[in-house]
């Protein structure tokens, strides 16, 4: 909303207060100010009108002048200025800015020479001045202006326009006069409401149905009050300067004196109005009613809209003439040649304007402030106004009285509060004289003040119709920090008592996740939510990817929810790529969303990538990253989030694989059960795709939110033996297809039975994995390290020996073969 | 047999010190102490000694064999030190890069999100979590929101399909339409409807709004919320927390003011300011940081709490904006490439 200064003048006296006060007003008021412009002349000091009296040429210079300027006896009569504008003729009144004026772009004036001659002055062009775009030669003022006359007094007042933003409680301030109150409260000073001559006593002719002979309102709810008042004799044309200039410093474009009058009101009291052109309506009436399908109008701004059916409008007797609380018709519309008028002041519900608004995609000043919420209670007071500025400026007269159709109650808000609540509320203390006379300032009425038993006084406020937003005590206790001014709340200590909880569990994990990784030497990344459905389709089967498609996409490409953060990830190493930047090791964590029994599941998940190839070389490479370096790391996610990998079945990522290498990615985990974790190599012809080189590693990890636990219970200590241990290895020969978790297993089970209860297995370790000669075709050979120990004595040879033949005796019957 | 053992040790020191071989000094060794070696021969001849001599000549091969011992220790040490040099290589270049990976780095959002929940921490807010799905109660309705606000509109917010099902998303009435919250200010609802008063949480998180993306605007960014609910809680106290939190952050200087302004599910509300002299890239004192207010009753009436006895506050700012002041980051976008070049800047 933009409020001119000279406007606001006229309901608060801001004089002597200075544009960054009255800014700094509206700021802490609660209105940010976007922007503080300047319209019309600035302000100029030491530039005065003075009259060329002589002109000769420059004897150094052809293009120059020597004049000498009767710049008024207050500045020492003639002087002589050297002047290079073709127009500098004796007898022209320019304006003279004398030495020490400075002139926009802080260019100052001073007693200067101008190629060898004195030069007391400038005589200036309308450029110099800005007070145009463009000019050629000097500024000649019209009027013959005295010689020492300010320039300011010859060119129109100059204005401050503050662009500010009304919050959407405050539909009151959608109007001068509704800032003035705000200020004239701010700064103590009265405020001043417009003269409103106009009662409907004062009707000046005789009724003229044969233009409106009725008013009927089809649409009570939507449409609770509405006045119709006919003018004739009126006599178009262009609107005072004064209000041209006020409206055009707004942001409005005058049109003629009827349509900037119907403007200028409502930007004076917050209130939309309209104005018909009578002999345009048919049939004399007017109806507010619901559009008909396919009805049509072509609004003033020269668009045409095919209404649907519910969409309120005002029609005479054949059509739409105004989309209610929208916008008038062209065809309805004032011209040059109208001479009788319909003015329409009326109040529209906020729900029906916006919906009208919606459909149509149609939005105005009016729209606006309907949807925001007009007071009714004050639109004959604007209704009024209307017509007296109309009657003040365009010579009608009024035909007969208001048309008025349908009422509204009476308004009666009041809010009880004492001093003491309002204080309680804030924690600091202000006087209750001060609080009651900000209130009062805003136009809450005292009515009543009674005792109460503890508390001091209470006050009841009857509220002003036009703040529907205060409505409970609590809602005065900002109207009393805003005027006392929020920069003055004291600070302090925070004296709240301690209430230490614990963090989630899903803020621990992203944590913990973060501190291991980043260790591990990945870059923490975070990616968008949103992915295009393409990617998604690469990583989810079909039915999840439409599960998980938003409603109302913003943009093509950020449609779906994210089923996982690799894809992400895979993007990050993309654009690193593209831009030429080594990017090895990235990790995320973060949200996704996976199909669960039958329905989404939003899921606590992290992520990472190894890319082999980066580009980087080094002068010692060091070993490359494999399927098991992903394992590792996958297995450190899920141990983050209580859970042992390693303890877990793992198989291959049965196909199709979804954006994993077949033979090259496992999983372990199903999010059915609560969690689920793939790892590996990232598919071939995917990475080709995306145009990624080399391969690429990626763990993923996600459990379901609520299923993110705290940290574990504190673990008890098991004793160890102090005692040496007695070393064994064991190779067996198994088909390469036997998975080594399986033969580990048996190893590890046979040997603890074989220890018996005097000594105990202590650990199996796999140290060699061999294929090649003296093994088999298709079969590989597995050599495990087993360490006995007992707890209490050194263990002899020939024990251990003994456990370790049963070993091999019992893995054998199991169908092993030992390897010798 | 004096000049023998004297000759012994002269050819031992001799020789000892230039074995170039442990097999060489192993075999030396052999010669001189070894079953057949020379000093063993000069002992055996030890029985041939006239009696009244033993004691001297016994005392004579004892020093002899003692200086012949010293010297083939020395020999071995050598021998050992040089093998060991030998393995160790050159000596390094210790201005050569390490080939090994360095540590990563976590990300500016994650540094200030941390930052920020670690200085709540220490005045007692813990960190909560929340659905980044929600449903139109949660993030409209309970923070009194009515039904027909624009920020309601399919035009700033993104919605499921009425068809769309979330296990672990709790709607409050059947016909409600799930939805991306707009702002963490849900998971305030959630903890108050889970939890008792007294509350003191902080809610950092992921939002979305159906925006264009550009410089300063993205289709999710970060939020992080602080709400307290208590008995008798102030605007005072609300400021308390403010000076605090920046103080922590900037400086003992640095300052906060409230504006007033308009937040549905607070009353009052304001806009907080932070004094900007230390921030890079800011050219002017003042520079909006966030919104807070008093939590409005109608908010705790919604969740069970009797308005009467309660009262609280609430404050909210976006993560990506603060990052963005206090490293003086001009791209909203960035914080979302993943260039290492950036990421790799504030370890």
């Amino acid at each position: 909303m933009k409020l001119s200064r000279s406007w606001l003048q006229d309901y608060v006296d801001l004089s002597g207060i200075t544009d960054d006060d009255i800014s700094r007003a509206i700021t802490f008021l609660g209105f940010e100010v976007e922007q503080v412009l300047r319209t019309g002349a600035p302000r100029f000091d030491l530039v005065v009108a003075g009259r060329i009296l002589t002109r000769d040429k420059h004897p150094n210079a052809d293009k120059l002048s020597i004049c000498t300027v009767d710049v008024g006896p207050a500045h020492g009569g003639a002087r002589t200025i050297v002047c290079g504008a073709p127009n500098c003729d004796a007898g022209n009144h320019v304006p003279v800015a004398l030495p020490g004026a400075v002139l926009p772009g802080d260019f100052v004036i001073k007693e200067a020479k101008v190629r060898g001659q004195a030069s007391s002055g400038m005589l200036c062009s309308a450029k110099e001045l800005t007070l145009a775009e463009d000019s050629q030669g000097l500024l000649v003022l019209a009027g013959e202006p005295a010689p020492g006359t300010p320039l300011n007094e010859l060119l129109p007042p100059g204005d401050v326009v503050f662009d500010i933003e009304i919050t959407p409680n405050r539909p009151d301030a959608l109007s001068h006069l509704g800032v003035a109150r705000e200020l004239a409260a701010w700064f103590k000073k009265e405020l001043r409401y417009p003269a409103v001559s106009f009662t409907p006593a004062a009707i000046s002719a005789d009724a003229r149905p044969d233009l409106l002979a009725y008013v009927r309102v089809l649409a009570e709810t939507e449409c609770p009050l509405y006045t119709a008042t006919v003018v004739t004799g009126v006599k178009v044309g262009p609107s005072p300067e004064w209000l041209q200039r006020r409206l055009a410093a707004v942001g409005l474009r005058p049109i003629n004196n009827i349509v900037d009058i119907g403007n200028y009101v409502m930007l004076e009291y917050g209130q939309p109005v309209h104005a018909f052109d009578a002999a345009r309506l048919a049939g004399a009436e007017l109806i507010v009613r619901r559009a008909a399908e396919g009805e049509k109008i072509t609004t003033l701004d020269g668009k045409a809209h095919t209404l649907s059916a519910g969409l309120l409008v005002i029609a005479d007797a054949q059509k739409p003439v105004v989309i209610a609380g929208v916008m008038g018709s062209a065809g309805a519309g004032v011209t040059i040649s109208t001479t009788d008028l319909v003015l329409e002041v009326a109040h529209f519900k906020r729900q029906a304007v916006r919906a009208t608004s919606k459909r149509l995609g149609l939005a105005s000043d009016s729209s606006y402030r309907y949807e925001r919420g007009v007071d009714v209670h004050s639109l004959d007071e604007a209704a009024h106004r209307f017509i007296d500025l109309i009657l003040a400026h365009t010579g009608g007269r009024v035909a007969g009285p208001i048309h008025r159709v349908g009422a509204v109650a009476p308004w009666e808000r009041e809010i009880t509060v004492t001093p003491a609540y309002l204080n309680e509320k804030l924690g600091f203390e202000i006087p209750a004289a001060e609080m009651r006379a900000a209130l009062e300032s805003l136009e809450l009425v005292v009515t009543r003040e009674e005792p109460t038993a503890t508390r001091g006084p209470a006050w009841t406020f009857s509220i002003p119709s036009w703040r529907d937003d205060l409505d409970r005590p609590i809602d005065l206790v900002e109207e009393v920090v805003r005027l006392h001014g929020t920069e003055k709340i004291p600070t302090s200590v925070i004296t709240a008592p301690g209430l230490v909880g614990n963090d989630d569990p899903i803020v621990l994990f992203n944590r913990k996740v973060a501190e291991a990784f980043v260790g591990q030497g990945f870059n923490e990344c975070v990616n968008y939510t949103l992915r295009p459905a393409k990617e998604v389709a690469a990583w989810a089967p079909p039915a999840q990817v439409e599960a998980l498609a938003l409603a109302n996409p913003f943009v093509e490409d950020q449609s779906h929810l994210r089923p996982t953060l690799v894809s992400g990830l895979l993007a990050s190493l993309q654009l690193n790529q593209a831009r030429g930047v080594a990017a090895s090791r990235l990790f995320e964590t973060g949200r996704v969303f996976l199909e669960r029994n039958g329905s989404l599941s939003e899921c606590v998940a992290a992520a990472f990538v190894i890319a082999e190839e980066t580009g980087e070389r080094s002068w010692r490479p060091r070993e490359a990253a494999d399927f098991y370096t992903a394992k590792r790391h996958a297995a450190s996610l899920a141990a983050l989030a209580g859970i042992e990998l390693e303890r877990q079945p793992t198989a291959l990522v049965a196909a199709p694989a979804l954006g994993w290498q077949t033979g090259h990615a496992a999983s372990a985990g199903d999010i059915r059960h609560g969690w689920t974790a793939t790892f590996g190599l990232v598919d071939l012809a995917h990475l080709k795709t995306l145009g990624l080189t080399g391969k690429v590693y990626a763990g993923f990890f996600a459990i379901v939110s609520e299923k993110v636990e705290a940290d574990a219970d504190r673990r008890s200590y098991k004793p160890f033996g102090l005692h040496p241990a007695a070393l064994r290895d064991l190779a067996l020969v198994v088909p390469a297809s036997t998975p080594a978790a399986e033969v580990q297993k048996a190893v590890a089970k046979h040997a603890r039975a074989a220890a018996g209860q005097t000594f105990a297995l202590e650990s199996v370790e796999l140290f060699d994995l061999y294929t090649g000669k003296g093994v088999p075709e298709a079969h590989q050979s597995l050599a495990y390290a087993l360490t006995f120990r007992a707890p209490d004595r050194t263990l002899t040879d020939d024990e251990v020996n003994a456990a370790f033949n049963r070993v091999q005796a019992d893995l054998t019957a199991a169908g092993f073969q030992i390897r010798k | 047999m004096q000049d023998q053992l004297a000759a012994l040790l002269a050819k031992a020191s001799a020789e000892l010190p230039s074995l170039a071989s442990r097999p060489d000094f192993e075999a030396a060794k052999a010669r001189y102490v070894g079953p057949n070696g020379e000093l063993t021969g000069l002992m055996k001849q030890m029985g041939a000694v006239p009696k009244e001599q033993k004691p001297i000549v016994g005392k004579l091969v004892n020093e002899a064999k003692t200086a012949l011992q010293a010297h083939l220790d020395a020999a071995l040490a050598r021998l050992e030190s040089a093998e060991l040099a030998a393995r160790l290589g050159p000596a390094v270049d210790p201005t050569l890069p390490s080939p090994d990976r360095g540590p990563g780095t976590h990300h500016p959002l994650t540094l200030v999100r941390e930052e920020m929940t670690r200085i709540l921490r220490k005045v007692g807010f813990t960190v909560v979590e929340g659905p980044e799905v929600e449903t139109e109660y949660y993030c409209f309705d309970a923070l009194n929101t009515p039904a027909d606000h624009p920020a309601r509109d399919a035009q700033d917010t993104f919605y499921l399909p009425a068809s769309a099902r979330f296990g672990n998303v709790s709607k409050k009435n059947p016909g409600e339409r799930y939805l991306l919250r707009t702002h963490t200010s849900s998971v305030q609802i959630r903890t108050m409807l889970k939890g008792t008063p007294p509350i003191r949480i902080v809610s950092p998180g992921r939002v979305y709004r159906r925006d264009t993306t550009d410089a300063t605007h993205s289709a999710n960014f970060h939020q992080l919320e602080c709400l307290y609910v208590d008995k008798n809680v102030t605007v005072r106290d609300l400021k308390a927390l403010l000076d605090y939190i920046f103080a922590s952050l900037l400086g003992k200087d640095t300052k906060t003011r409230f504006r007033p302004h308009y937040f549905g599910y607070t009353e009052p509300s304001f806009e907080v300011d932070l004094s900007a002299t230390h921030l890079p890239k800011v050219n002017k004192p003042w520079i909006e940081i966030g919104g807070c207010g008093m939590v409005d009753p109608v908010v705790f009436q919604d969740v069970g709490y009797d308005p009467e006895v309660w009262s609280g506050y609430a404050f909210g700012m976006g993560l990506e904006r603060l990052a963005m002041l206090l490293y003086g980051i001009d791209d909203i976008r960035y914080f979302y490439q993943n260039d290492v070049r950036f990421l790799r800047q504030f370890a």
